[in-house]
């Protein structure tokens, strides 16, 4: 498998690449990562945790919190004060929590901008081959075949959203590659939207069918959210998101190659649809893991990497990084309101992503259009 | 209703209207259920028909004594038989669980067609929600539906009781019933005592954390034996609403009542063995006690019973 580009084309700025065959061979002109946007992004990440752990319902001091996070790095000796419960609340609610939502974020995020690449298609977004329509079902297939099977153990529902969204983008894959002939981008995407179609049918009359406890349990899983994240959750998605976020921060240059298209991208030696192979792959495993605790959370795998496109270039050498920082940044940000607005009441995590991020997102834009 | 309109943003529209209409507290949108009964004004004889009822869904007019009523909600179906009515009774839906005999049907309620309970022929159809166009379709078909939305306090309950009793022909049961139930809550406030005062309670309706505030049906029996919701300051928008494990630790409820023990299958030991809740008050004192889901979401006189006796029996001073 070819995955390596020449270095001196994966070197050059994404547009740049559209007068190929004009110009010849590319100069080098190096889009490298500007350091002041990665701390500006690990800048906002990192103010997002703290906050996000200091701030809760038990109320506890701020003070006391961040002695108590801090004094837990070796060598410092710090005593919080905090009481046996107000160490639960930091080490097992709080905590887990933060870690979950940066881990969800950055991985809706990165397959989001990594999708975007990999089909050209600044639409795409995580759930595009049918992730969502997948978890969902496979979700729903728990609960409502609980009855039947008898005692479930509690945590298979996320294996079950994870096996469905798997499934459904497998199935979409193999739909989309059936024609030889035309193993394009966009026969993958309408096989995707075939698939979630399919899976959404299914699992919409199993919903019909079933009891309404049943549904609450499925609806508050779609709606998404953190409530109940623990260190259990963390480990789950931690390989997957570690994995796949690696794999796709790697394919960043050729997603570059890749956006002046297939054959020019084969001109330059890069094998396109081995690339979006790839990508979708570790993108979707990831989004599947990440979906299978968090539910389906929207608008984070547009939103982050189209804002971050606006404000920082087209180039995925730039985008796919700063993805994950602003991502996970974004959602724990979006979490702390979920949980604060109405505190204690909770709002869906979902619900929060979207209200927030579609008008900031549309003031990004504007401004965007001004400037050009 | 918040919980409605997000899930439309994430799923689909079908998804949406049975969410909608199931979701516990979304069936409470429609007006309360405490409109006088019409037909009390009239002189109390037995069997006055035509009789005009109050409907969630406005007024409802019986032309004659139902001899064939269809009842899809489990807590009217309750009343029907506490009324004396379950002769009349030819189908309830699939949650109707008490009494055992009553004829139980697939039925849910959330059907979108009136036409599929037309081989029943009802001459009386009892809903609990709006589900679709089914009411009036069954209007059209001559077919009087009455819809008693979720009672959130026991005055909904007499009045609904008052309502059932005139829509079938049995006024003169109503007081009888009410006497029951008001029996059966002084039987269990005075086992009770004073052991319930004060005390502080969780009840989860899912393990994702929503819960209902007092001002449900079920808070409402709570309250009866003066206990307060620990969820109350989270009820500001929805009286079911979803607070946080780190809320519960905070709050440290005296009680956790687990009314998703048959959906989640969740039970005291697993309660227990959540991140850090081994520190509550509730599980060190081992009150933490599974109950059926549905009392969380009914209000008939057997769930009722059922459910104050349980608290008597519970609660410890």
């Amino acid at each position: 498998m070819t995955l390596t580009a020449d270095p001196r084309t994966g070197n050059r700025p994404a547009p740049a690449l559209l007068d190929f065959d004009d110009t010849g061979p590319p100069p080098l002109q190096p889009t490298r990562l500007p350091a002041v946007h990665v701390l500006v992004g690990a800048g906002f990440l990192l103010v997002a945790a703290t906050v996000s752990i200091l701030v809760g319902p038990a109320g506890l001091p701020a003070g006391a919190v961040l002695a108590e996070v801090v004094g837990r790095i070796p060598l410092v000796h710090l005593h919080s004060g905090l009481s046996a419960t107000g160490v639960v609340v930091v080490w097992q609610f709080r905590m887990p929590r933060m870690v979950l939502g940066c881990l969800v974020g950055a991985m809706l995020a990165i397959a989001g901008a990594s999708y975007q690449g990999a089909f050209s298609n600044p639409l795409a977004d995580p759930y595009l081959l049918g992730v969502a329509s997948g978890a969902g079902l496979g979700a729903t297939l728990v609960v409502v075949g609980a009855p039947f099977i008898g005692q479930i153990p509690s945590g298979l529902l996320p294996v079950a959203a994870f096996a469905g969204a798997v499934l459904a983008v497998a199935a979409t894959f193999a739909l989309g590659r059936s024609r030889a002939s035309e193993r394009s981008a966009a026969s993958l995407l309408l096989a995707g939207v075939a698939v979630a179609a399919f899976f959404t049918a299914v699992q919409t009359f199993l919903l019909q069918q079933s009891s309404p406890g049943q549904l609450t349990t499925v609806y508050s899983w779609i709606l998404g959210g953190l409530a109940t994240a623990g260190w259990s959750q963390v480990e789950l998605v931690l390989p997957y998101v570690g994995v796949a976020t690696l794999v796709l921060l790697a394919c960043r240059r050729l997603l570059d190659v890749m956006s002046v298209g297939d054959e020019e991208a084969a001109s330059v030696g890069v094998r396109a649809q081995r690339v979006r192979i790839v990508v979708i792959v570790a993108a979707t495993l990831g989004t599947a893991a990440a979906v299978s605790v968090s539910g389906l959370i929207g608008f984070v795998g547009i939103i982050v990497p189209h804002t971050i496109r606006l404000l920082a270039g087209p180039s995925y050498r730039r985008i796919l990084p700063l993805s994950v920082l602003f991502g996970a940044g974004f959602l724990v940000l979006a979490d702390l309101l979920a949980r604060t607005v109405l505190s204690p009441a909770e709002i869906p995590l979902g619900v929060v992503t979207a209200f927030l991020g579609a008008p900031f997102f549309l003031v990004v834009l504007r401004q965007a259009r001004r400037v050009g | 209703m918040k919980r409605p309109e997000a899930v439309h943003l994430l799923a689909g529209a079908a998804i949406t209207a049975i969410a909608a209409a199931l979701w516990p507290g979304a069936a409470g949108a429609g007006p309360p259920a405490t409109a006088p009964v019409a037909g009390a004004t009239t002189p109390a004889a037995e069997a006055v028909f035509p009789v005009t009822v109050a409907s969630g869904d406005g007024s409802v007019t019986i032309p004659a004594r139902p001899v064939r009523i269809l009842c899809l909600s489990a807590s009217a179906t309750q009343m029907l038989y506490a009324l004396g009515a379950g002769p009349q009774v030819v189908g309830v839906d699939e949650y109707s669980t008490w009494p055992a005999n009553a004829p139980r049907t697939k039925f849910t309620g959330a059907e979108t067609s009136a036409e599929d309970y037309l081989p029943l022929r009802p001459d009386l159809v009892i809903v609990a929600f709006r589900s679709g166009s089914v009411i009036q379709q069954l209007q059209k078909l001559d077919i009087p539906a009455l819809l008693l939305a979720p009672a959130t306090t026991f005055a909904n309950v007499d009045s609904q009781l008052a309502e059932l009793a005139a829509a079938t022909g049995h006024r003169a049961a109503v007081s009888t019933v009410e006497a029951t139930i008001k029996t059966d809550i002084t039987a269990a406030l005075d086992k009770a005592g004073n052991a319930g005062r004060g005390q502080t309670y969780y009840i989860e309706v899912d393990p994702t954390y929503y819960t209902a505030t007092s001002k449900t049906f079920i808070g409402s029996e709570f309250s009866l034996f003066g206990m307060r919701d620990i969820a109350d300051p989270a009820g500001r928008l929805s009286t079911y609403p979803q607070i946080s494990a780190e809320y519960i630790l905070k709050a440290n409820p005296d009680y956790v009542f687990l009314a998703d023990t048959v959906c989640c299958q969740q039970e005291p030991v697993s309660f227990a063995r959540r991140p850090g809740f081994n520190a509550l008050r509730a599980v060190r004192l081992r009150h933490v006690i599974g109950v059926n889901d549905s009392v969380a979401s009914q209000w008939g006189p057997h769930t009722i019973e059922t459910f104050v006796a349980l608290l008597a029996g519970t609660l410890r001073p």
